[in-house]
């Protein structure tokens, strides 16, 4: 009788769903339904370099460049205005010294823009002011004999009331990849205060949130840093380890640590994994991260044939959107419960899988040859950058309504 | 070439050719009865790429492959030393157009090796018709075909990096019997970081490699390798590893020169493969009195990585999980030369023409061989002037009862 056995896995899934899953967990969650397409509603064309990350501030838009590209460097910083619903190109500003602006930052105040510069040895960071966010104005361009090396990413945070930008170092020939922390309260005066070699072999990217440091260390997992917040007396000069994860498959790329803003939970680290081919590979991993000392991976989202990139995350209303290379984007729900799920939900290796969840609740770009760095959100649109064409500026209404 | 380059390459030439012509040869010290012989390389070379980039041709002229080589043996060549010194460090700086080649930081130029290209001693022994030999040093891993400098032609094949494994500190023991030799070996997996490289110790023997190979009638070899090498484009480790293959035939005789080569690199994380790169290569040469002549195919599959401050360079070490597309390079050659009688030097003046067809393997990708070079036709024409004097290094990359 063939529909015994689907039968019986019926009943063991529900019977495992319901073990699994404890009374007076979050459960907040929209319930399942198909994914929905995000209509695309604008590309903003870059043909004359490959495009990079992106940072939105209202309807300002800011991407970088990457590389090399019809023999030009990937040296400038584009600026748009995101209003229209084909984004319009305001300026594009040439970043002395660079020959990759790769990632770019806006403070959390609104008032600077920073942006990392590789390669070695003309590696450094350019901060600009945003005084006027249409017309970004260059404070200084900041280096030293580490940061020379070529900064990979950057990312901005406040802590005890200054300013921190979190340099990833490229590995050298002389000198192994290093995290470098630098004080830039003072824009025109920046200090560097500390320095650290770590990562095999990078660190990648960080993650900065009330006073704990997440590191993307690629092969080396990712390590939880107390930098004022964590009660061990760490600081941003003085980071003190809180733990370390080792994830699937390793290439710890990017991490974004999650707060429910319904439940004021933060338990989930979302950990991108980059294995970067053509087409792409590398999953997204969902750590537990209740205890710092005792993180562990709980749940996977894998795209078959295709590898994530950078997140951007709608807290409020749950919803992680994530570069996705070849794939476009694709909306995760991240709300309520990720470690508990049925057999049927599961990976061979035990974790619970998002996709077979249908954790997966829209994407866009899909069937287009895309190539997405990153996305970005404002109050209105979701926008991805596309390493090969641009900016895409996409209608995520479906995803804000009703959550 | 800048003018700094031409200083370097012009001090080069002074220092090869005149020691070479007056004492280059075989010295022999019957006291320790110990043979010396040494001798010396570099090839002139004028090269007409078009288009190169965008577009646009570049000419540029270079002293390539300047060698020094000097070989020693000793008790009935029980005992061996190969070494080759490699001065394109000094010479060839911003590398050689050779479109289609990568490697080391470079894409489209061939990088320039190591000063230290081999330093190998060998101690052999034949026992009841067995030649047994150990070697140690810095040279190949027995892995793969001949290096392209003992080849043919003078711009080097897009499988370099696929079909040999170089300039490693290596440990090899090798075992002849017959028309059969099976050498195996370890190294460090780690790639040069650029000319002064010595070699990392902290990486040695993480990395082994096997050959065998049969000479089943005289002339004609069959060889077959294998070859696992730990992050050899990361140096601190981490990076891909690869499995790499290489199979070969070679005929030559005092007329005939053929090779016709397949290699594969799987590139592994954790066992797990996650891309190819194969290769398939076929190249002959017919010497006619003073003339030779000299075609070559090739189908070799490449990465195309991130670019710097140049089209011609990428990032070394790598900055990231860097591949961001493929590209199945078919390259045509093809070669006339003549020896001219000067003496006690050998020169052959030449000329060689390639034509490199460039396709991505995958699409999307963000390598568009139209964008970047203006067309995905290429040509290179090459003017240049082997000059040699002494002992001329016929095959390279065997070492002990390999060599023999």
């Amino acid at each position: 009788m063939p529909l015994r056995i689907p039968a019986a896995l019926l009943l063991l899934s529900l019977v495992t769903t319901a073990c699994d899953q404890q009374p007076g967990e979050p459960g907040d969650r929209t319930p399942p339904n198909d994914p929905v397409e995000l209509p695309v509603i604008g590309l903003g064309a870059v043909n004359d370099r490959f495009t990079s990350e992106i940072a939105v501030l209202d309807n300002t838009g800011y991407t970088g460049t990457w590389s090399r590209r019809n023999n030009i460097p990937g040296n400038a910083v584009k600026i748009w205005d995101l209003e229209p619903a084909v984004p319009v190109l305001l300026d594009s500003i040439l970043v002395e010294g660079a020959g990759t602006v790769g990632d770019l930052q806006i403070s959390d105040d609104r008032s600077l823009l920073v942006v990392a510069n590789e390669y070695d040895p003309n590696g450094a960071i350019t901060i600009f002011s945003l005084a006027d966010p249409r017309s970004p104005q260059p404070i200084i361009r900041f280096s030293t004999p580490e940061i020379a090396r070529g900064v990979h990413t950057v990312k901005l945070a406040r802590q005890a009331g200054r300013l921190y930008a979190f340099l990833s170092i490229n590995p050298t020939k002389q000198a192994a990849a290093h995290l470098v922390i630098v004080d830039i309260t003072s824009p025109g005066q920046p200090q560097q205060i500390f320095a650290a070699a770590m990562g095999n072999p990078y660190v990648h990217d960080v993650f900065v949130r009330d006073g704990l440091l997440f590191t993307a260390l690629w092969h080396d997992g990712l390590t939880v840093w107390d930098i004022g917040g964590g009660g061990r007396g760490g600081s941003p000069s003085a980071p003190v380890a809180l733990g370390n994860v080792k994830t699937v498959n390793g290439h710890v790329h990017n991490v974004y640590w999650y707060h429910n803003q319904r439940t004021g939970e933060k338990r989930y680290l979302f950990i991108g994994e980059e294995q970067v081919a053509n087409p792409s590979a590398g999953d997204i991993h969902v750590v537990d991260a209740a205890d710092f000392t005792k993180m562990k991976e709980v749940a996977v989202y894998h795209r078959p044939r295709y590898g994530t990139h950078n997140f951007a995350v709608d807290e409020s209303r749950g919803i992680l959107y994530a570069a996705y290379y070849e794939a476009g984007v694709r909306a995760l729900d991240i709300t309520g419960n990720l470690h508990s799920c049925g057999a049927i939900e599961r990976t061979a290796d035990g974790r619970c899988d998002l996709l077979l969840m249908h954790r997966e609740v829209g994407y866009a770009l899909n069937d287009r040859l895309v190539k997405i760095w990153g996305v970005a959100l404002n109050d209105s649109h979701l926008f991805a950058s596309d390493m090969q064409f641009g900016i895409w500026k996409i209608d995520n209404a479906a995803l804000r309504q009703n959550r | 070439m800048n003018q700094r380059t031409w200083m370097r390459g012009a001090a080069v030439t002074v220092v090869l050719l005149l020691p070479a012509n007056a004492r280059a040869q075989h010295a022999h010290t019957p006291s320790a009865d110990i043979g010396v012989d040494w001798g010396v390389h570099a090839i002139g070379l004028l090269t007409h790429a078009t288009p190169a980039l965008a577009g646009r041709d570049l000419t540029e002229a270079y002293l390539t492959q300047p060698n020094i080589f000097l070989h020693l043996n000793a008790l009935e060549n029980r005992v061996s030393f190969t070494g080759t010194l490699n001065l394109e460090g000094l010479t060839l700086e911003r590398g050689e157009l050779n479109a289609g080649t990568w490697g080391e930081g470079y894409i489209d130029r061939r990088h320039p090796h190591t000063y230290l290209h081999e330093a190998v001693l060998s101690a052999g022994q034949n026992l009841a018709g067995t030649g047994l030999s150990v070697s140690a040093g810095r040279g190949f891993a027995p892995f793969g075909t001949d290096d392209p400098m003992v080849r043919p032609f003078v711009k080097f094949p897009a499988n370099h990096h696929l079909a040999q494994v170089l300039e490693r500190l290596v440990l090899i023991g090798a075992v002849r019997r017959g028309p059969v030799l099976f050498e195996a070996g370890v190294f460090n997996g780690s790639e040069p970081l650029g000319p002064h490289d010595l070699g990392d110790l902290d990486r040695f023997a993480d990395s082994w490699a096997a050959r065998l190979t049969a000479t089943p009638v005289a002339g004609l070899e069959l060889q077959v390798s294998h070859a696992r090498v730990r992050s050899p484009e990361v140096p601190t480790g981490g990076g891909l590893d690869q499995a790499k293959w290489s199979l070969s035939a070679r005929y030559e005789d005092e007329a005939v020169y053929a090779l016709v080569e397949w290699a594969r690199t799987g590139e592994l994380r954790a066992s797990k493969e996650l891309y190819a790169l194969p290769s398939v290569l076929g190249e002959a040469a017919y010497r006619y009195g003073l003339w030779r002549l000299a075609v070559r195919a090739e189908r070799t599959r490449r990465t195309e990585d991130e670019r710097t401050h140049s089209n011609f360079r990428s990032p070394w070490p790598h900055t990231d999980g860097h591949v961001f597309g493929f590209t199945d390079w078919q390259i045509y050659s093809a070669s006339v030369g003549r020896t001219l009688p000067t003496g006690g030097l050998r020169t052959m003046p030449f000329i060689e023409v390639s034509h490199q067809r460039p396709e991505p393997h995958t699409r999307p990708t963000l390598f568009d061989p139209e964008e970047l070079y203006g067309s995905s036709r290429l040509w290179s024409l090459n003017l240049g002037i082997r000059i040699g004097a002494g002992l001329s290094h016929a095959r390279m990359g065997r070492y002990g009862v390999a060599a023999h």
